[in-house]
């Protein structure tokens, strides 16, 4: 049995990624399956899909805990998500990174393939989608398929979906990807923290959900509710606030979907950046020019 | 009621009820309406949202970003289980808005029956309706209120067939024609306006029923940024009518000087992209033709943009016709 654990953000085709490299396996004669994680994270958030490879049926359905491979589609994902927990030290890992495998660091030292897969994928498919640059790479790096057997599966899955223009371009992101990769062994230095979990059976949470008025998060059930969730981590873009500009207005306040932006009691503004998001919204509707989306997940 | 009436963003309270954390995407439209229409309405209040985006994306176990009770059962129950509410809460002698937030497939598709039989029964809840013109929850597919041209996963475009064929659900004439205490539509673009209505239907007791347009960044395949520009253009476009229903009337609260044409709110958005121009010109005249029938008693009526020197719309005489 081979797991693979895909990691990426919504929006870069980590689950077409798990199944073109599910069917590719197939295609080599072997069984495979691949399924996503099933939450409700939208675009831009941490994402998870995988894939499970065997000689034989594979009838274990479970999510994947200690995987032999993982592929890592965003190397920001190591600072804000466990991605390498439970990683099999004979394992391996594939990630998109501009740095040489030596350099990397995901917390266990392992064979590591990387490759710098936006630049390929903004110049064969025009959009910074990964998924199918970084399956080259997987097939560099894992014995179970080979470049020929990805390049076919490519065809067969986004042909079908985005037609044959697509197709091809991305089995060329896939190619281009295989020749640039680098395989070395990366650092174990960082340490995997596992997020604690809250998780209460019926008999533990609070009657009705009622808790007292002065609680924090008035009846939001568990631990200060979804405040809990810094949402921040999402963010490619940061706005940045001028408050001499500012007219006042309370606009962004009013259109911000996350209700990070806070007002004061002389209705200018702060931003709360552990859950700012970076859609845009404020900078793009400020009458005053006052916001504007600086580059990063950096606060400034 | 002796409280202030609120007019503009600034009065809006400074408390919010609807907090940060939740898993939305990055520009969702919905969390504007659902985060705003919270601060009005306050703590003392009860939410019912029924399967939607935002129980998706509100209420993970164990925890939720409302800070106010929320219940949430079926999709298809959200008049009646707002109507149970309320009727616990007289029995306990308690007064508390029941509000119930349903997204446009839990109102003009699976939710109708409940919603008009707690409508007709004038019940006093207040039901929002956040219209994002598809079940974008599930994966973006058509609805009643998804409108013409419209691309989604079940109405696809190719050789034979571009987009949905039928026009938009008229839900406010729906809900109107069961003589509610009040309805109005709303825009997240339109903040004045916005604020008013949710502080007015938040007065008045009996069935009120408020209609939020709010864009979908992936469902109608938009800049996440945009979402307020889109949701400003549909209304100067015509896409979008402001109007209120109170006292068995009808009024218009927002009327464009002159009506942008479509192509200026279509443009923006990667659902409509395909739209040969023969659909536009469908789409336009229907906008026309609505915008004439809604705003056609009124004196000065906004000259219809693309239609000039054609031959005049048809008016039937009913203002509420077509809305």
């Amino acid at each position: 049995m081979f797991e693979v654990r895909f990691h990426g953000r919504g929006g870069q085709g980590a689950v077409m990624a798990a199944q073109t490299f599910a069917e590719a396996a197939v295609l080599e004669g072997h069984h495979a399956q691949a399924f996503p994680y099933f939450g409700a994270e939208r675009r831009g958030a941490p994402v998870r899909a995988f894939a499970r490879v065997d000689d034989k049926r594979i009838t274990i359905k479970s999510q994947i805990y200690e995987p032999d491979m993982l592929v890592i589609m965003d190397e920001s994902l190591l600072d804000i998500d466990p991605v390498a927990d439970g990683l099999k030290p004979t394992g391996s890992v594939v990630m998109n990174t501009t740095k040489a495998p030596q350099d990397v660091d995901i917390g266990v030292a392992v064979r590591c393939a990387t490759v710098d897969a936006i630049p390929i994928a903004l110049e064969t498919i025009k959009a910074p989608i990964v998924n199918t640059a970084i399956l080259g790479a997987v097939a560099k790096i894992c014995d179970l398929v080979t470049i020929e057997s990805i390049k076919t599966s490519i065809n067969d899955r986004f042909g079908e979906k985005l037609g044959e223009q697509a197709a091809r371009m991305n089995s060329l992101a896939a190619e281009m990807a295989y020749a640039r990769t680098v395989v070395g062994i990366c650092k174990g230095e960082r340490t995997i923290v596992r997020p604690k979990v809250w998780l209460p059976t019926w008999k533990e949470l609070p009657q009705g959900t009622a808790l007292g008025e002065d609680t924090l998060s008035g009846v939001t059930v568990g631990p200060g509710g979804s405040l809990g969730n810094y949402t921040g981590t999402w963010r490619t873009i940061t706005p940045k606030y001028d408050q001499e500009k500012c007219v006042r207005c309370l606009r962004c306040w009013f259109c911000c979907p996350e209700g990070c932006i806070k007002r004061l009691e002389d209705d200018h503004v702060k931003w709360d950046y552990r859950y700012c998001k970076g859609c845009g919204i404020c900078a793009n509707i400020c009458p005053a020019d006052a916001i504007h989306m600086v580059k990063g997940a950096m606060e400034p | 009621m002796s409280e202030k009436e609120l007019a503009i963003i600034r009065d809006i309270p400074n408390n919010d009820w609807f907090v940060s954390g939740h898993g939305a995407c990055p520009g969702c439209g919905m969390t504007i309406a659902v985060k705003n229409i919270m601060r009005i309405i306050g703590n003392n209040s009860t939410v019912y949202v029924p399967a939607s985006c935002l129980i998706v994306v509100s209420a993970v176990y164990p925890t939720s970003s409302f800070r106010t009770p929320l219940f949430f059962t079926a999709f298809e129950n959200t008049g009646a289980v707002t109507t149970g509410i309320k009727a616990a809460y007289r029995r306990l002698g308690k007064d508390a808005t029941v509000v119930g937030i349903a997204g446009d497939g839990g109102t003009f598709d699976i939710g109708l029956q409940a919603l008009s039989g707690a409508a007709e029964r004038g019940e006093d809840v207040l039901y929002v309706c956040v219209d994002n013109e598809a079940y974008m929850n599930t994966g973006i597919q058509r609805s009643g209120s998804t409108p013409f041209g419209a691309w989604t996963t079940t109405t696809p475009v190719g050789k034979k067939t571009k987009g949905k064929r039928q026009m938009k659900k008229d839900m406010m004439d729906l809900v109107i024609g069961h003589n509610v205490e009040y309805a109005a539509t709303l825009s997240i673009a339109h903040y004045n306006d916005f604020v008013k209505k949710v502080d007015k239907a938040k007065r008045k007791s009996g069935f009120r029923f408020l209609h939020v347009l709010t864009p979908c960044v992936p469902g109608w395949k938009t800049e996440s940024a945009k979402t307020v520009e889109i949701a400003k253009l549909a209304v100067e476009t015509g896409m979008w009518t402001l109007f209120e229903y109170e006292d068995g009337e009808a009024r218009a609260t927002y009327r464009p000087k002159q009506l942008l044409p479509v192509t200026d709110y279509l443009q923006l958005q990667g659902r409509f992209r395909h739209m040969p121009s023969e659909d536009i010109k469908v789409l336009q005249r229907w906008v026309c033709n609505k915008y004439y029938w809604h705003f056609g008693h009124e004196a000065e009526q906004p000259a219809c943009a693309m239609f000039k020197g054609e031959p005049e719309m048809h008016f039937d005489g009913d203002p509420l016709h077509g809305v």
